[in-house]
C-alpha cells in the first residue's frame, strides 16, 4: 500500500517550487520546461503526474459524449453490431489484459501511447468540425469534442517529453494509424452517418480509457516502483 | 342361455380393453401436459468484473423453462471468428457463467448468447455485448478499523482505517481506487458521507462525548462503478473526552453582550441625532433661481428668463420694426418711398434689436433671429450682399440688368420673371453652408427691409436700398420650383439695386447676424445698384460669367425691375422693367409650405419674396427645365 496523500503532496511542493524558479519566464501553465532550455530538468515524476492527470481527466467526457451519442441517436439501430472490430486503432498491438501489459517494456509501451495519441489528433479535429456542422448536435457534444481535442495535444506533447527523458536516444518515426473514416461522417444518408459518429465515439472511449490504464501502470512501474 | 353368457364375456373383456387404453391414452396426455415443452428465451442479465481481471456474467430462465433445461453459454470474441462455450458454470453460482483471466480480455467486445435446451426444444437468448472495461465494480474495502485518538492539543478525534478490496491491483496502477465513508450516531435518521479520495486513512472530528456511531466505507475504481458498503462498524466515544473547547464560546458571549450594552446606552443618549444621521429628512424638489409662483401667475416671460432663456419666445415688435422700415411706393418713378429713406438712419439699429434672439427655430424666416444673428464676419468690412446663383438658365446671355456687386452677385435668369435666386425650395432665409461662397452675409433683414419696402403696391414699385458704396449685397433667397407660379409671374422679373448712396446707410445687417439655416440655396447676384439705391438683381450665372457688368441692356428681359403687383398673401410680383435699370421688384409670396434647399445649379428657380409678419424670404422661382 503505498502512501498516497504524501506523495500528491510531495510532488504539489515541487511543483510549486519549479513554478518560482520559472516564474520570470512566460509560462502560461504549471511548470514544464520551455523549449531551447538546455539544463531544465523537470523531474519524471511530475511529467507523469501531469501526463497521468490529463489522459484521467480525458476519459471521462469521451464516456459522456459516447452515452448521449447512444442515447439519442443509435437507439433501436443495432450500431453495436456493426462497431466489431472496427477501430482505426486496432491494428496497433496494444496489451488487451494486465499479463500483457505488465510483460511489455515500458519503452514500447511509451511508444505504444505515442502512437495512439497520434492516431487520434486527426480524427479529433474532424470530429470537432463535423459536430459542429451538425445542426441536431447538442453544445455539450460539441463542447466535450472540443476539451478534448485540446487536451489530447497537451497530452501529445507531454508524452513526447516524457520519452525524451525516458529513452532519448530511440526517437522512433512517427508511427500512427491512418483514420479514413472522414467520408462517412459526411455522408449524407443518415444512418451511416450517425453510425460513423457512433463508431468514432465508441473507438474513442476505448482509446481513452487504454491510455489512462497505460499510463497509471507506467507511473506506479517507474516513478513508485510498483508499490503505488 | 349359454349364447347370452358368452356375449357378457365378450362385452365385458370390451369394456376393460377400451378402459385400459383410455386409462393409458390419458395417463400419456397427462405426462404430456405436465412441463414438457420447450424451454422459454432465457435473458443474460448482468456481467460485472471485480478487478478487470475476470468478469462474471449471470442470466434468468426464460419465463416457461420447467425443470431439467440444459443451459449454455456461448460466446464470441471481438477480432476473433471462433465461438467458445462457458468455461466455468459453477464459479458464479447458478445461471452463471465466469471467466477466468485466461479468457478475459480488456478493451474488447465480447457477443455472448444463452442457449436452452430440454426434450422438446430449444431456445436461444438475444446476443449480449460487453466490454470488461466498463463493468468493473469492486468489492468493499476490507478491514474497518475505529478509533478514537488525541492530537497533540489534546484535542480528540475518531481515526478510521480500511484497506482496499483483496482481489483489486492496486500496487501496480492496474486500478486506481477511490473512496468513500459514511457514519452517523446509532439512533440518527441520516447518513453524513465523507469523500477520502485515494487515502486509506480518515480523520473526523468533533463528535458527541459518549455516543455510540456507526460507520461504513465502500471505493470504487477510476471510470468505473461504486462497490457495495462494507458492513458496518461501529464506536462508542468515551464520555470523559472533550471534545470541543467552550472556553472560547463563553469569552465570545461576554463580549458581545458588552457591545450590546454599549450600543443600548449610546442609543438612549444620542438616540435622535443618531437617526437623523441615519435617515436625513428627505428634501422636497427645487429648481434653482425658479420660482414657483411665477407659474401659477403665468407670467411666462420671467420664468423663462429665469431658466435662462433669453428672448423666447420671439416677440413680435420686431417685425413691427421690420415693417416700419420698408414702404413700397407705387408711385410712377418707382423710387424708393422718402420715408424708407428717413429709417434708414435709424436702421443701424436694426441688427442690435434682431439680436438677441435665441429663437430655436433658426432658419426660419419667422424668426427676426435669423435676420440677426445669423450673419458670419463679412469678407469686406461692410456687409456684403450676395445672393449665389443656383442655376442659370442656358439663354440668359447678357443680363446687362444690373451691376455686379461682386463676382458672387446676382445675375438674373433671361426669361424668368423673378429672380432666380437661390436653388432653395425652403421657406426660410436659406444660409448656404456648402456654398463656396463664404461671402454669405448678415444681410437678411436687409431682405427683409427690401421686400417691406417693395411691400404694398402692385404696379412698379421699387425698393432702393441705400448701401455703401461698393459693397456688395448679401442675400439668401429661396427658391420655389413651385408649379403655382402663375405666367403672369414669369413674366416679370424684377430686379433690386441698390442704390450707392453714399449717405444712406445700408440697410444690411452687421456682422453679427448668423444665418442658420443648413440647406444650402441659390443666390441671385445683385447687378448693380444704381443711384437711387436700387439693387438690381441678376440670376446667378456661373462662377466664369460672373462679371457681368453690363449694365445697359436694358432690353433684356431678365431685369425684374418693377414691381407688377401684390398678391394675395403679401406676394410681391415682380416684373420685367427693360426700361428701368433700377429698379428692383419684390413678389412676396404666400407662405409656402418650406422646401428644401438644394444648392442645385441645374436648377432653375422662381424668386419671390414673401412676407409674413416680420419675414421676408426671396424666393426665386422659374420655369422647371
Amino acid at each position: 500500500m503505498c502512501p498516497k496523500g504524501s506523495s500528491v503532496k510531495g510532488s504539489l511542493l515541487l511543483l510549486l517550487l519549479m513554478s518560482s524558479r520559472f516564474l520570470f519566464k512566460a509560462v502560461e501553465s504549471l511548470p514544464i520546461c520551455p523549449s531551447g532550455a538546455v539544463n531544465c530538468q523537470v523531474s519524471l515524476s511530475d511529467l507523469f503526474d501531469r501526463a497521468v492527470m490529463l489522459s484521467h481527466y480525458i476519459h471521462s467526457p469521451s464516456s459522456e459524449m459516447f452515452n448521449e451519442f447512444d442515447e439519442r441517436y443509435a437507439q433501436g439501430r443495432g450500431f453495436i453490431t456493426k462497431a466489431i472490430n472496427s477501430c482505426h486503432t486496432s491494428s496497433l498491438s496494444t496489451p488487451e489484459d494486465k499479463e500483457q501489459a505488465q510483460q511489455i517494456r515500458h519503452e514500447d509501451l511509451l511508444n505504444l501511447v505515442l502512437r495512439v495519441l497520434r492516431s487520434w489528433s486527426e480524427p479529433l479535429y474532424h470530429l470537432v468540425t463535423e459536430v459542429r456542422s451538425m445542426q441536431e448536435a447538442p453544445d455539450t457534444i460539441l463542447l466535450k469534442a472540443m476539451e478534448i481535442e485540446e487536451q489530447n495535444k497537451r497530452l501529445l506533447e507531454g508524452m513526447e517529453k516524457i520519452v525524451g527523458q525516458v529513452h532519448p536516444g530511440d526517437r522512433e518515426n512517427e508511427v500512427y494509424s491512418v483514420w479514413s473514416g472522414l467520408p462517412s461522417l459526411q455522408m449524407a444518408d443518415e444512418d451511416t452517418r450517425l453510425f460513423a459518429f457512433y463508431n468514432l465515439l465508441h473507438c474513442l472511449r476505448r482509446d481513452s480509457h487504454k491510455i489512462d490504464n497505460y499510463l497509471k501502470l507506467l507511473k506506479c512501474r517507474l516513478i513508485h516502483d510498483s508499490n503505488c | 342361455m349359454p349364447f347370452l353368457l358368452k356375449e357378457k364375456e365378450a362385452n365385458m373383456k370390451e369394456n376393460v380393453t377400451s378402459t385400459t387404453i383410455f386409462l393409458l391414452l390419458l395417463f400419456l396426455n397427462t405426462n404430456l401436459l405436465n412441463g414438457q415443452s420447450a424451454p422459454g428465451k432465457p435473458k443474460i442479465e448482468k456481467c460485472r468484473s471485480p478487478e478487470k481481471e475476470t468478469f462474471t456474467c449471470w442470466w434468468k430462465p426464460g419465463s416457461d423453462g420447467g425443470t431439467a433445461a440444459n443451459y449454455t453459454l456461448f460466446y464470441r470474441k471481438e477480432g476473433e471468428s471462433l465461438t467458445h462455450e462457458c468455461p466455468d458454470y459453477k464459479t458464479g453460482g447458478p445461471y452463471s457463467c465466469y471467466f477466468n483471466k485466461k479468457h478475459t480480455s480488456i478493451w474488447m467486445i465480447y457477443i455472448i448468447w444463452v442457449n436452452a435446451t430440454n426434450q422438446m426444444g430449444r431456445s436461444m437468448s438475444e446476443p449480449h455485448y460487453v466490454d470488461v472495461t466498463y463493468i468493473v465494480e469492486p468489492d468493499p474495502p476490507l478491514n474497518l478499523t475505529l478509533e478514537v485518538k488525541q492530537s497533540e492539543d489534546r484535542k480528540s478525534y475518531l481515526l478510521l482505517k480500511w484497506s482496499p478490496p483483496a482481489l483489486v491491483d492496486v500496487r501496480s496502477g492496474w486500478l486506481t481506487l477511490q473512496y468513500e465513508l459514511r457514519l452517523k450516531p446509532e439512533k440518527a435518521p441520516e447518513w453524513e458521507t465523507h469523500f477520502a479520495g485515494q487515502q486509506t486513512q480518515f480523520k473526523i472530528f468533533s463528535l458527541y462525548p459518549g455516543q455510540k456511531y456507526l460507520v461504513e466505507v465502500r471505493c470504487k475504481p477510476d471510470h468505473g462503478s461504486w462497490s457495495q458498503w462494507s458492513p458496518e462498524n461501529s464506536i462508542v466515544i468515551p464520555s470523559d473526552i472533550k471534545m470541543k473547547d467552550t472556553t472560547v464560546w463563553i469569552f465570545v458571549a461576554i463580549l458581545s453582550s458588552v457591545v450590546c450594552l454599549i450600543m443600548v446606552w449610546t442609543m438612549a443618549l444620542k438616540g435622535y441625532s443618531m437617526i437623523t444621521c441615519l435617515l436625513p429628512p428627505v428634501p422636497g424638489p427645487k429648481i434653482k433661481g425658479f420660482d414657483t409662483h411665477l407659474l401659477e401667475k403665468g407670467k411666462s416671460e420671467e420664468l423663462l428668463s429665469a431658466l435662462g432663456c433669453q428672448g423666447f419666445p420671439p416677440t413680435s415688435d420686431r417685425e413691427d420694426l421690420l415693417v416700419e422700415y420698408l414702404e413700397v411706393d407705387d408711385s410712377e418713378d418707382q423710387q424708393l418711398m422718402p420715408t424708407y429713406e428717413k429709417d434708414h438712419p435709424s436702421q443701424g439699429r436694426k441688427p442690435t434689436q434682431l439680436d438677441p434672439d435665441n429663437d430655436s427655430g433658426r432658419g426660419s424666416c419667422d424668426s427676426p433671429s435669423l435676420l440677426s444673428e445669423k450673419c458670419e464676419e463679412p469678407r469686406i468690412p461692410a456687409p456684403t450682399f450676395t445672393i449665389p446663383e443656383v442655376n442659370e438658365k442656358p439663354d440668359d446671355p447678357g443680363t446687362n440688368v444690373t451691376h455686379n456687386w461682386d463676382p458672387q452677385g446676382i445675375n438674373f435668369k433671361g426669361k424668368n420673371p423673378y429672380f432666380n435666386a437661390l436653388g432653395s425650395k425652403s421657406s426660410t432665409w436659406p444660409i448656404p453652408q456648402q456654398s463656396s461662397n463664404h461671402s454669405l452675409r448678415c444681410s437678411y433683414h436687409n431682405i427683409a427691409d427690401i421686400c417691406k419696402v417693395a411691400l404694398g403696391t402692385v404696379n412698379g414699385p421699387t425698393v432702393s436700398l441705400g448701401k455703401e458704396e461698393n459693397h456688395a449685397l448679401n442675400y439668401p433667397t429661396t427658391i420655389d420650383t413651385g408649379g403655382e407660379e402663375t405666367t403672369d409671374k414669369q413674366n416679370e422679373l424684377g430686379h433690386f439695386h441698390s442704390n450707392v448712396d453714399q449717405g444712406t446707410t445700408w440697410l444690411l445687417p452687421n456682422e453679427k447676424m448668423p444665418f442658420m439655416s443648413p440647406r444650402p440655396m441659390d443666390y441671385v447676384e445683385i447687378h448693380k445698384v444704381n443711384k437711387d439705391g436700387a439693387l438690381s438683381l441678376l440670376p446667378k450665372q456661373k462662377e466664369s460669367n460672373g462679371n457681368t457688368e453690363q449694365a445697359s441692356a436694358p432690353d433684356s428681359s431678365k431685369e425684374y425691375a418693377k414691381v407688377s403687383r401684390v398678391m394675395d398673401n403679401n406676394i410681391l410680383v415682380l416684373m420685367q422693367d427693360p426700361r428701368a435699370q433700377t429698379r428692383v421688384i419684390f413678389e412676396e409670396s404666400a407662405k409656402e409650405s418650406p422646401q428644401p434647399l438644394q444648392h442645385n445649379q441645374a436648377e432653375k428657380n422662381l424668386s419671390y419674396c414673401t412676407f409674413p409678419p416680420g419675414d421676408c424670404r426671396l424666393q426665386t422661382g422659374n420655369t422647371t427645365e
